[in-house]
């Protein structure tokens, strides 16, 4: 059997070759598809990949640990001791731990006033977050004692303020009483993403701390979040940390985003579904040819049969032939496809549109993404396909009889 | 099977065979009741005007086609018992074909074309190779082995077709008109080849064909004439 197969194989790849002027626009016809497909979806998988960096490198990280009320009643009667410690199993690695006091706050300056979230950070610990990003002009915070403040580019336009000025905040005490403390501004931040420009202001975490007024806890934040090397890893490390940790609340950027969320999980269904829209568009062009190709060799397959070949090993004949133009189609598709993508170097600049990507939730710069796991995924799928085409120039060529054999 | 079961036991035996095809609903009998046998070592030609039934009658011998009525036995074998898949193999392992369009594989050289029909027997590599460079070399095309159909003329091509069909060693070599397409020097020397397969071999060979130079080198002349055996040289002599 396996010498038979070999016969056939080799005869298929032969009647491949002979046919190479049609089969040429066959397999461009499958290789744009593909190259096509594959563009498309590596910039729809870098669209999800940004979304989701976007997201866990806002505030949230991939967890964050809060005390429980704080989402009802931010406050720093809802927080918790810095000293809380986070032990992960190694298979879950960490790129970062951070502890923050993240409060709802006024600020003012001569002219304006705005509500704002003031921050309380250690820039030491900040490596996980959008903060490494930021371009700043003026100064950056020295630490976690640091009482200056860092506004964004856009609160500052709005507050008619800039370095070097001062501005005022009024935040709810330790006490619960709203204290006003005015701040030196030391830099002014341009962020990847708008919103943080006009609704986060930075402070030093300790500085901050100091500011509040005597506390009950000595070391208090108000959040714990952390980041890990993978997203795939978030489920047993919220496991874990909420094991370790019950009397704080574990979520996740998805309960904190669900609506990100959705879009992320929505990607992967719509990858899937321009996929199956270029491959059945592909499948009519495909079947159509196949069958001609049967039907052009009528008489090749009668003869076949007329020698003694069984219905069975024509039809793997036929599968051979249909399933290798695919398979020829589809890694000069995938090919083509990598080429397009290193064609896009950098990625795409969208900052025309930045107010409406933003409302995405993604950056200004959309990057292609190339996943070993969508090119086999899809390579796999578009193979598929063809199996699938063949089934109906096969059926076309078991009906042949013997007799045409005898066709003059 | 022993020598004189051999001798006894005709190659073909067709016994009131009919074959009928619907034609808009109206029946045509390309057979009606023809009754042959055929010893092994004759060469038989099926000769008739066009319609006579010679082609419906070698397709059925050789199970490429259904019959209605009758039966056909081939080298022992009833063929209206038999369903598609074994017609295949019975095709495959009993009867050697050649077409008046040779037919070959093209995209195949001349030795693979050989080898072909062997190796969808399951018959070993090595063996293979040696079976069809003696088959390609009794017929004259040691040389040629490795040349593809295209690049052989149309004698050499019929030539190649005889060797895929006589390869297998066949109790029976069928040919549908198998010098319609060749100059008349061309087909004498396929007669001939056909000849000393049959005398020297003892190969049972049944051809149909229009042509008297073709006849002309039969043992035996089978005439039909609609749908029936009109004449028969055996039961002349």
């Amino acid at each position: 059997m396996l010498g038979t197969l070999s016969l056939l194989f080799s005869l298929s790849l032969r009647n491949i070759v002979r046919y190479r002027r049609r089969n040429f626009f066959l397999f461009a016809a499958i290789a744009i598809a593909v190259g096509g497909t594959t563009l498309s979806n590596s910039l729809i998988r870098g669209w999800q990949v940004d979304m989701l960096e976007t997201a866990v490198s806002g505030l949230s990280g991939h967890i964050k640990m809060q005390a429980p009320g704080f989402a009802d009643d931010p406050s720093l009667q809802h927080a918790f001791s810095a000293g809380t410690s986070i032990t992960l199993n190694p298979s879950l690695p960490t790129v970062g731990f951070a502890k923050r006091i993240n409060l709802p706050a006024v600020i003012s300056s001569e002219r304006e006033t705005r509500g704002v979230a003031i921050i309380g950070i250690d820039p030491a610990n900040e490596g996980i977050s959008f903060y490494r990003d930021f371009q700043i002009a003026g100064e950056t915070l020295t630490g976690a004692e640091d009482g200056r403040l860092l506004i964004g580019n856009a609160l500052a336009e709005t507050l008619q303020t800039t370095v070097g000025r001062r501005v005022v905040t009024i935040v709810e005490g330790a006490d619960g009483k709203s204290l006003e403390r005015g701040y030196r501004i030391a830099g002014v931040f341009d962020a990847p993403i708008e919103w943080s420009e006009n609704m986060l202001v930075f402070t030093g975490l300790e500085a901050l701390q100091g500011a509040l007024g005597t506390q009950q806890l000595a070391d208090p934040i108000t959040e714990l979040s952390v980041v890990l090397q993978s997203d795939e890893d978030r489920p047993p490390a919220i496991e874990q940390l909420a094991r370790q940790h019950p009397q704080l609340v574990v979520t996740d950027w998805r309960q904190m985003q669900p609506q990100i969320a959705e879009m992320v999980d929505l990607v992967d269904a719509t990858m899937v579904i321009w996929f199956f829209l270029i491959m059945s568009a592909l499948t009519f062009g495909l079947v159509n040819t196949l069958i001609a190709t049967v039907m052009q060799r009528t008489q090749e397959l009668g003869m076949l049969r007329a020698l003694g070949m069984n219905k069975q090993l024509l039809l793997i004949q036929v599968v051979m032939e249909c399933v290798g133009i695919m398979i020829v189609g589809v890694v000069a598709g995938l090919l083509l496809g990598v080429v397009l993508v290193f064609g896009l170097g950098d990625g795409i600049d969208l900052s025309a549109f930045s107010e409406s990507v933003e409302a995405f939730g993604m950056s200004t710069l959309l990057k292609p993404v190339l996943a070993l796991e969508d090119l086999l995924l899809f390579g796999g799928l578009s193979v598929l396909v063809g199996l699938f085409a063949s089934f109906f120039p096969a059926r076309r060529a078991l009906k042949i009889s013997p007799l045409m054999a005898m066709n003059r | 099977m022993t020598d004189s079961q051999t001798q006894s036991t005709p190659v073909v035996r067709c016994q009131n065979v009919q074959r009928v095809y619907q034609q808009e609903s109206v029946p045509v009998y390309a057979l009606r009741g023809a009754s042959l046998a055929i010893e092994a070592g004759e060469f038989v030609s099926l000769a008739g005007p066009s319609g006579s039934g010679k082609s419906t009658l070698l397709n059925v011998i050789g199970g490429l086609d259904g019959f209605d009525a009758g039966e056909i036995t081939v080298g022992g074998t009833n063929l209206g018992a038999l369903n598609a898949a074994e017609l295949s193999e019975m095709r495959l392992n009993k009867v050697g074909f050649v077409f008046q369009a040779y037919n070959l594989i093209p995209v195949l050289s001349a030795r693979e074309n050989v080898e072909f029909i062997l190796q969808l027997q399951g018959v070993p590599g090595q063996e293979r190779q040696e079976r069809a460079n003696i088959a390609l070399q009794s017929l004259g095309l040691g040389d040629l082995g490795d040349r593809r159909p295209g690049e052989l003329s149309g004698g050499q091509q019929q030539r190649v077709a005889i060797a895929r069909a006589i390869v297998t060693d066949p109790v029976l070599l069928l040919a549908d008109e198998p010098t319609a397409n060749l100059d008349s020097k061309t087909t004498t020397e396929l007669l001939e080849v056909l000849r000393q397969l049959n005398q020297q071999q003892g190969m049972t060979i049944v051809t149909a064909t229009h042509d008297p130079i073709v006849m002309g080198y039969t043992s035996r002349q089978v005439v039909m004439m609609d749908g029936e055996i009109h004449q028969d040289s055996a039961s002349a002599a």
